[in-house]
């Protein structure tokens, strides 16, 4: 059980910004967890304070996280657990500031480039195609959720990285735990669980290397040194987590859409050339990750005095539907012109999400060879699908019928 | 004004920009919904989706590129010569009439 945490708000707050909103489970929010969000963004200020989860900013609205995530002199990306708790889970190259997050990323490039994905395709279209046919033959009602949203992206990453793959759902289950906690305790646990199986993995490469992401970490040098264990660990740690759980929970919202838009889905058999638009927007709609800052010195931003050691809490998953940057934000529309169709789920700046283009092919993909297989599905008439909430938002069920081609 | 011309990658369609110098040729493309210019990560050179070809001459009138920038440059989906990063590029009278050719794909 989570301890209950003191609601909280320091002097240099003023009244009219406080608004109360919990990211971890806030009453306003449904199992349609974007929509209900339009609320924060409408109601709130642009950049307010909650007490909730220790005290701290939130900040959901376009604009303004793009510039809070660009800004890292004000906006370090140093710190990342709100509440505050001790010596916090340090991932790298996301918690290093520029410039030393830049030969981090440089030495992931390889892996994660536009050019890397291209290449990686065929492989990412067995492992969507084997795990859709897998899934189809439990037949209707099958759960999307738990047969291939928590399967496809997990497995591509495990094979790229070069982990095992028998012990998929250990690490999926962890991954799991890890994002549905805000108890110190809880996070430190896992945290170290999962740094000690990583650790374990790496042994296992520099004893007997392969040609994978695990060993190609063993090898990375910045400025001509080799990278100590504790960096190779941090890095493993971000991958992992940005690996199991974010595809994943993007697939799930973005399935539940498409099983309700029956027309749209004839439209992507008939032109299979337009699911690269239906990714877009799905991403543009159904972002699942948060960013979370701490204020690196006293400010004055927006018109707003943060203090430093603030913690200031970005809506990604809800950046997209800002009516104030995209015309018609919360209607689904695979036609929209670029420039209405801004957002930042995979966030901006020095830390944007290395595994974007990988993301994207994952999706497509999947709707891919999604569409080769059925022609049709809907939502199990009188589900009510479950959800979590915290620094990453997930649909916890989504059973399906479905018509095979 | 500095004139900068955007042709696609066939050369079928182009679009010339008239902008007043100062930010970047990136953030001149995004004023001006140039649609091959996508600048995921708005321009802190992480993410490689604002590159552009220009002629060899261009190429070497232009500022040097960083490390960073020609190690992005040679992971975006069909590398090529002559590219550059247009976050990377400032608007300035040095660049004006610069041709810079779009990529099939960013990403």
């Amino acid at each position: 059980m989570s301890s209950p945490i003191a609601n909280h708000i320091p002097a240099h707050v003023p009244e009219n910004l406080v608004f109360n909103y919990d990211y971890h489970g806030d009453p306003r929010v449904t199992n349609e967890v974007h929509a209900s969000l339009k609320t924060i963004q409408d109601d709130a200020p642009p950049v307010f304070y909650t007490p909730k989860n220790g005290g701290h900013w939130v900040v959901s609205r376009f604009d303004e996280i793009k510039k809070v995530v660009e800004d890292y002199e004000v906006f370090s990306a140093k710190e990342m657990t709100i509440p505050r708790i001790e010596n916090p889970p340090f991932f790298i190259p996301l918690n290093l500031d520029p410039p030393n997050n830049m030969p981090f990323r440089q030495a992931l490039m390889p892996a994660f480039s536009p050019k890397a994905i291209k290449e990686l395709e065929g492989k990412i279209r067995h492992w969507a195609g084997s795990i859709i046919d897998e899934a189809l033959a439990k037949g209707n009602g099958v759960d999307f959720v738990h047969e291939i949203a928590s399967v496809y992206p997990v497995s591509i990453f495990m094979e790229l990285m070069g982990m095992p793959m028998d012990r998929l759902w250990e690490f999926r289950t962890l991954s799991e735990a890890f994002f549905s906690t805000n108890d110190q305790e809880k996070i430190h646990q896992l945290g170290g669980q999962i740094v000690m199986n990583m650790t374990e993995i790496l042994e296992e490469k520099r004893a007997k290397p392969c040609d994978d992401l695990m060993s190609h970490i063993l090898n990375i040098k910045v400025k001509g040194e080799p990278i100590s264990l504790g960096e190779m660990q941090n890095m493993c740690f971000l991958l992992f987590l940005g690996g199991m759980d974010t595809v994943a929970n993007v697939t799930g919202y973005a399935f539940r859409q498409l099983a309700n838009m029956p027309e749209l889905q004839q439209r992507l058999i008939d032109n299979p050339s337009d699911i690269s638009k239906f990714t877009d927007e799905a991403i543009r709609m159904f972002g699942v990750i948060s960013n979370p800052r701490i204020v690196a010195k006293d400010s004055t931003v927006f018109g707003v005095d943060f203090k430093k050691d603030d913690m200031v809490l970005c809506l990604l998953p809800i950046s997209g539907r800002d009516e104030r940057k995209n015309k018609n934000a919360h209607v689904f529309d695979i036609d929209r012109a670029k420039e209405e169709g801004s957002t930042l789920t995979f966030s901006s700046g020095p830390h944007m999400c290395i595994g974007s283009f990988l993301a994207r092919a994952e999706i497509r993909i999947l709707v891919e060879e999604w569409f080769k297989r059925v022609s049709k599905y809907e939502i199990v008439p009188g589900t009510e699908l479950g959800f979590r909430m915290g620094f990453s938002v997930a649909l916890t069920q989504l059973p399906l019928n479905f018509q095979k081609i | 004004m500095v004139k900068i011309i955007f042709e696609s990658h066939d050369g079928a369609d182009r679009t010339e920009l008239e902008v007043d110098a100062g930010g970047s040729v990136m953030e001149a493309a995004l004023a001006n919904n140039i649609d091959g210019i996508l600048a995921d990560c708005g321009g802190s050179m992480v993410c490689g989706t604002c590159h552009a070809f220009v002629s060899p001459e261009w190429f070497t009138k232009l500022p040097p590129q960083s490390e960073m920038e020609s190690c992005l440059l040679d992971f975006v989906p069909d590398p090529q010569d002559y590219g550059r990063l247009c976050c990377q590029l400032e608007v300035t009278e040095a660049i004006d009439g610069i041709v810079l050719r779009l990529p099939t794909q960013q990403r």
